[in-house]
């Protein structure tokens, strides 16, 4: 399928997934809430993670500045909604720029220990910080919407998959996957790759933001520990992984996907949730590590030998 | 000065067990090119070793540390034979999420089969202590501190002084050329990853002593582990013992001059800072 055939495939699930708040029930808005933003984040991962190929554990970052952004302007100085998540955005955006100047300068391991390490000093700052409620955190005044939460959502993911459509279209995308590919050949074929780095981690901290904004807003309280969990980067890695990291639609589709998997396992078996979420990663990177995007395509042509490839492809 | 004093000397003394928690992870990362994040669930499991054979056997904490190393490189080998091997060609990033995979299994394991409930290793002599130049130093401290640089040194010596250790190093350096004398990687990376577990079981063994245990520590022993590692190098088991005595009293010092609540903004902002400024460690060979 060619790229506007799946965006048009893309705007009638869109369409199909607003009328939700009007015929589901509040459960099933509330998932979908949790669900959307979830993708959002995964997708917007998959900017700098799948496209660039700079795997950051340092979106949770961006993520906490959105909800702090949001959550500060709304509690201690009484700015509107909107207000507040152009600030978490724009915190972000500024966070974004200052340090993935040094930061992108690492590769590999490094990079995503590095990133891992700002997520854990940006935690405990904050933790230590009057105006953004110290440890116990900020609790946001109560706005009853859940349909407004969930069309917020649901636009923000369709905004940041167009983006993400874009980019794998434009000559800056192009830019990104030479990055991921070969930085040194990059940088010869004339490719500002430092510019082109620190863009592709503003663009993902933007809509990271976003989304922990609307999150902050929806459940109506922030602490510092929910606002920087490195295990909530690591569920918009895999995510993006499970999907197919590096493509339009794979993140959306794992995060779809694995949330669906681990909310009928939660209301099913309460305590196995977890350890079928770890089961799942460990099998699908061994069986399945391009993503459940390249299983659809390649599964037609090979069948069940397409598992044992990936085990040959990588085993020692 | 007195407090200065007695703060350095609490700093080295955990010093010396970060340096043990993060010596399995710098190993198996230097050699194998994985970087474990569930080392911190390995760490984890080592105490719970060490803590039934104590309660349940009435073992000395320190006799069954050999036993819990015992059980964590039978882990550990059986972990790099069986599974990952089949993904260690991968790119690094389907490894690291591998590693992640399995500390939410372990941590999950741990939980039904330990309860989530805080455990403490007492052993009689827990609350023993003897004066160093006006300094107080527990005695379980103390032994846990020269357990932890014993082993460091026995690693070194292992890779220096041993054919086993020369095999680790020479794959560490270049997999083809070590195949071509003869190394088998399946089994050479099973054991290593089987050394690295059973540090990693050592050091659980002795955290149990000096502090509290439950199924949920190993997230921050992993980060920690990072911290240290990074800041000493991967090169050389005696660079992370500097880097875990460098960890262990720029963490005492903030407690005593910042604030206690500041330990992990120094921490992991000096591992950033390393990071930018030299990647290879503070005592590694710059690239």
């Amino acid at each position: 399928m060619k790229l506007a055939q799946q965006l048009a495939l893309a705007a009638i699930g869109v369409a199909a997934l607003a009328t939700v708040p009007w015929w589901g029930s509040a459960v099933l808005i509330q998932f979908g809430i949790n669900a959307l933003i979830l993708a959002t984040l995964a997708q917007s991962w998959n900017i700098i993670g799948g496209y660039t190929g700079y795997p950051s554990f340092g979106n949770s970052v961006f993520y906490g500045l959105g909800g702090y952004g949001t959550a500060i302007a709304m509690v201690q100085f009484h700015l509107p909604f909107a207000a507040g998540l152009a600030l978490g955005a724009m915190l972000a955006v500024l966070f974004a720029f200052l340090l993935g100047l040094p930061v992108l300068r690492l590769r590999g391991h490094y990079f995503a220990i590095a990133t891992l390490g700002l997520a854990e000093v940006m935690a405990a700052i904050v933790s230590n910080l009057e105006i953004a409620g110290r440890n116990v955190g900020l609790v946001l005044p109560l706005l009853k919407g859940d349909a407004l939460f969930f069309e917020l959502s649901l636009g923000l993911l369709a905004l940041t998959t167009l983006v993400v459509a874009w980019i794998s279209r434009s000559r800056f995308g192009f830019g990104l996957v030479a990055i991921r590919e070969n930085e040194e050949a990059a940088a010869v074929m004339g490719i500002n790759t430092t510019l082109y780095k620190v863009l592709a981690f503003a663009l993902c901290s933007v809509f990271t933001a976003l989304a922990g904004g609307i999150h902050t807003y929806w459940i109506t309280y922030l602490d510092p520990d929910s606002a920087f969990d490195i295990s909530l980067n690591v569920k918009m890695i895999i995510m993006a992984v499970f999907g197919g990291a590096g493509t339009v639609f794979g993140p959306v589709l794992g995060a779809f996907l694995l949330s669906a998997i681990s909310e009928v396992l939660a209301s099913r078996i309460t305590s196995m949730a977890s350890l079928f979420f770890g089961l799942v990663i460990v099998a699908a990177i061994v069986f399945m590590p391009r993503g459940f995007a390249d299983l659809i395509r390649r599964f037609r042509e090979v069948g069940w030998r397409y598992f044992q490839e990936n085990v040959k492809a990588h085993r020692l | 000065m007195q407090l200065l004093w007695q703060v350095l000397v609490n700093g080295v003394l955990l010093g010396g067990l970060y340096a043990l928690m993060a010596l399995g992870l710098a190993l198996i990362w230097g050699v194998l090119n994985i970087v474990n994040l569930a080392h911190g669930a390995l760490i984890m499991l080592g105490a719970y070793v060490c803590y039934y054979l104590f309660t349940g056997f009435g073992w000395d904490p320190f006799a069954a540390l050999p036993v819990a190393m015992l059980v964590l490189f039978c882990l550990g080998y059986l972990l790099q034979r069986y599974l990952l091997n089949l993904v260690i060609r991968a790119p690094m990033f389907n490894t690291l999420l591998i590693t992640f995979g399995l500390e939410v299994v372990i941590t999950y394991l741990a939980q039904i089969a330990f309860s989530a409930d805080f455990r403490t290793i007492n052993p009689s002599y827990a609350g023993a202590n003897f004066p160093l130049f006006g300094a107080t130093v527990p005695v379980v401290r103390i032994l846990a501190f020269g357990v932890a640089l014993a082993l460091t040194v026995a690693l070194w010596l292992l890779l220096v002084r041993t054919r086993i250790g020369r095999a680790i190093r020479a794959t560490a350096q270049n997999l083809v050329a070590a195949r071509l004398y003869g190394v088998d990687p399946r089994r050479l990376y099973a054991l290593t990853f089987g050394l690295g577990a059973a540090l990693a079981g050592a050091a659980g063994s002795l955290y149990g002593v000096v502090s509290q245990i439950n199924p949920y520590i190993g997230a921050g022993l992993t980060a920690k582990s990072f911290a240290i590692a990074i800041i000493g190098g991967l090169e050389n088991p005696l660079y992370v013992l500097v880097g875990g005595l460098f960890l262990g009293i720029a963490e005492a010092l903030t407690a005593l001059y910042i604030g206690p609540t500041y330990t992990d903004v120094v921490s992991f902002g000096i591992l950033v800072l390393v990071l930018i400024v030299r990647p290879t460690g503070l005592l590694g060979r710059t690239a």
